[in-house]
């Protein structure tokens, strides 16, 4: 569809972009693609091609010459669909601040030529320090070796170990002799500490040795303890591994991880963690993650707005896929599309009283990018605005029931974290109290195992002053699995 | 601001549900639209005192459409608003039902908490099981959750095994 000719689409940017803008998808291209950082064949061409947009573009007398020579602006055919529901039909002039809730829903949209899932670059990083001996180990092993034999052709596969120091079991490439690779996983042996800035480096180094744009470069980290004084030198490569597209996606085995950290770590570049209760569990899991990286549609929907004063964003959360909390930074890591599940991101707005003195909110105005590895040149990004009228009176209409459904799943969620929050902060008397309207709602909609267990934790907080470390990560992720099971 | 009534927690205006205890603040704009069953049912009850309604006759004035509980013979009118949810009100849970079943003996017939929803647009009258866990049923053939599926008049709907016949009004 796209003319490779077209410097707007080149740069991915709107025809009536501002230079401002154009100057920073160049810079961010630069950063992205520039020849010294970059090795995947065919790039710095595509540099070279971005330069040259960008020389055009960038002076004003060239870019007017340019849009001459363009035909006229058709509306492209974005390949996506966007959403947005409100939980109520306008705001009220009042001297309180007032919610307002957003449901954001990107769709794939159906066309004829289905647009395939990109091949993969994908890097598994193993622990294999003491605790996961035994067991855990061959389970994990096991794990691995089926991932393997589900591997395409044309995937790129790699694998590193890591204890207090990383070992690169099987370089990135073409799985071609998976029985030497096999045997290859098979003789990792557990030994040492946990020290995951070593394996999160030298995985992420061979995911950069063949990323490629049109391929799905991803990291997946399994771990069952905790690192000790690098979190914030790996969350930093996660930072870098954004910029270049790379996501990553940590699984924790057992009750001795860090969830809060390792949610973190993945949330930077909008993806999740996800808990292994039992090591019998790693193999579907693991098995599950990588079906989902062959469904994937759009690797990540980002939001870059210009946040208004006075309509903060309280809180925002995605209910699909990969369901987690978002971090509210700008832009905002929305997270991905698959094929068959849509994105949907739920939003809460606090708007404050002297916002109101206009008819027309604009709680938030910014671009959505969609990077769809698939496509050999950028989406032009897509203007979103939130808004609302501004009246004397509420309106009648009820909240759609799609929000309403989100919200009360998502509302024990939110007892889950406040009461951590309360237990972290020393309210032991609030944390029980919030533990007891969650189990008693859980109770009442059927979850009898999931109370059982936030019952058990009630006591613990009321005895011990704090979680057992598997309570805890039961109660997070077993109210998140809650909310990706659609129905009662 | 909307003052909870299961804890008495201040929640900021707008909110849907308590940010403390987890109940569903049923704001004005949630009751005002529900129905009422408890009043149907005495209003139908004096009209029994005469004459059951005509099961075939035009539903009540200004309904698209009315609801036949076939056991009951009672009949829920639906006005205002162009989507209703069905299901039954159980205690302490946040999801409350535009109409809720639960008079109609909703539990011990397995319909579910949000069981199914009965939307109208411009011209069609569509039913869709919301995922429940008896299924719903038109015309004794079981609907596949979160599909649509089109609704005429003297149809009926089975949630669970609560046999509701819908009366369309006709145009």
């Amino acid at each position: 569809m796209s003319n490779a000719r077209d410097y707007y689409a080149l740069l991915g940017v709107l025809r009536d972009a501002s230079q401002e803008e154009i100057k920073r998808a160049y810079y961010e291209a630069a950063r992205r693609l520039h020849p010294d950082t970059n090795r995947a064949p065919g790039e710095t061409e595509f540099f070279l091609d971005i330069q040259k947009a960008y020389e055009v573009l960038s002076n004003p007398k060239r870019r007017a010459e340019y849009d001459q020579t363009l035909p006229k602006a058709d509306t492209p055919s974005l390949p996506v669909n966007v959403q947005v529901q409100y939980s109520r039909p306008n705001l009220v002039r009042m001297n309180e601040p007032q919610l307002v809730y957003v449901q954001l829903d990107v769709r794939p949209r159906q066309q004829t030529d289905k647009i395939p899932a990109p091949p993969l670059n994908v890097c598994l990083v193993l622990d294999r320090s003491t605790s996961m001996k035994d067991a855990k180990m061959d389970l994990l092993k096991a794990a691995a070796i089926q991932v393997l034999k589900s591997l395409r052709p044309e995937d790129i596969f790699s694998v590193v170990t890591f204890s207090d120091r990383a070992d690169v079991v099987i370089p990135a490439s073409y799985q071609v002799d998976t029985k030497r690779i096999e045997s290859q996983i098979r003789m990792i042996q557990p030994s040492g500490a946990t020290e995951l800035y070593q394996g999160l480096e030298a995985g992420l180094e061979q995911v950069r040795r063949s990323r490629d744009p049109s391929r799905l470069n991803h990291l997946i980290l399994l771990t069952d303890g905790h690192t000790y004084g690098d979190e914030q030198a790996c969350l930093n490569l996660a930072a870098e591994a954004a910029v270049q597209q790379i996501g990553i996606s940590g699984m924790g085995i057992g009750a001795d991880w860090n969830d809060t950290f390792l949610d973190e770590l993945a949330g930077r570049t909008g993806n999740t963690s996800q808990y292994i209760a039992r090591p019998q569990d790693i193999q579907r899991i693991l098995s599950e993650k990588f079906n989902e990286l062959t469904r994937v549609f759009s690797e990540e929907v980002t939001l870059d707005y210009t946040p208004t004063a006075g309509a903060d964003a309280a809180y925002a959360f995605r209910l699909q896929p990969e369901t987690g909390p978002l971090k509210i930074e700008n832009p905002l890591r929305l997270g991905p599309i698959l094929q068959d599940t849509h994105l949907s991101i739920l939003f809460e707005f606090l708007v404050q009283p002297a916002a109101l003195n206009t008819d027309l909110l604009r709680i938030l105005e910014g671009h959505l990018k969609v990077a769809i590895a698939a496509r050999p040149t950028p989406l032009p990004p897509m203007r979103l605005q939130f808004s609302r009228d501004v009246g004397a009176e509420a309106g009648t209409d009820p909240p759609p029931i799609t929000i309403i459904q989100a919200l009360s799943r998502l509302t024990l969620y939110r007892m889950q974290e406040r009461a951590r929050n309360e237990v972290q902060s020393g309210n032991y008397e609030g944390a029980t109290r919030s533990l007891k309207n969650l189990a008693s709602h859980l109770l009442a909609q059927g979850h009898q195992g999931l109370a059982h267990t936030v019952m058990l934790e009630m006591e613990n907080v009321q005895r011990q002053q704090a979680f057992s470390s598997s309570g805890e990560k039961d109660i997070k992720y077993g109210t998140r699995a809650l909310i990706m099971t659609e129905g009662m | 601001m909307i003052v909870c009534t299961n804890c008495q927690h201040k929640n900021p205006d707008g909110s849907i549900f308590c940010s403390e205890c987890g109940a569903q603040l049923t704001g004005s704009d949630l009751t005002t639209q529900n129905i009422r069953t408890d009043q149907v049912r005495e209003i139908l009850r004096d009209d029994a005192r005469g004459a059951r309604p005509p099961v075939e006759a035009a539903p009540t004035v200004n309904a698209w459409a009315s609801l036949h509980l076939m056991e009951s013979g009672q009949i829920l009118p639906l006005t205002d608003r162009n989507e209703f949810t069905l299901g039954r009100v159980s205690e302490g849970q946040p999801i409350m039902p535009d109409l809720d079943l639960t008079p109609y003996q909703a539990y011990a017939n397995g319909v579910s908490r949000l069981h199914a929803v009965v939307k109208r647009d411009s011209k069609r009258i569509v039913i869709m099981d919301l995922g429940s866990s008896n299924g719903t049923y038109v015309n004794g053939k079981r609907l596949t959750a979160n599909v649509e599926r089109l609704l005429s008049h003297g149809d009926v709907i089975a949630l669970g095994k609560l046999k509701i016949q819908i009366l369309v009004k006709s145009p």
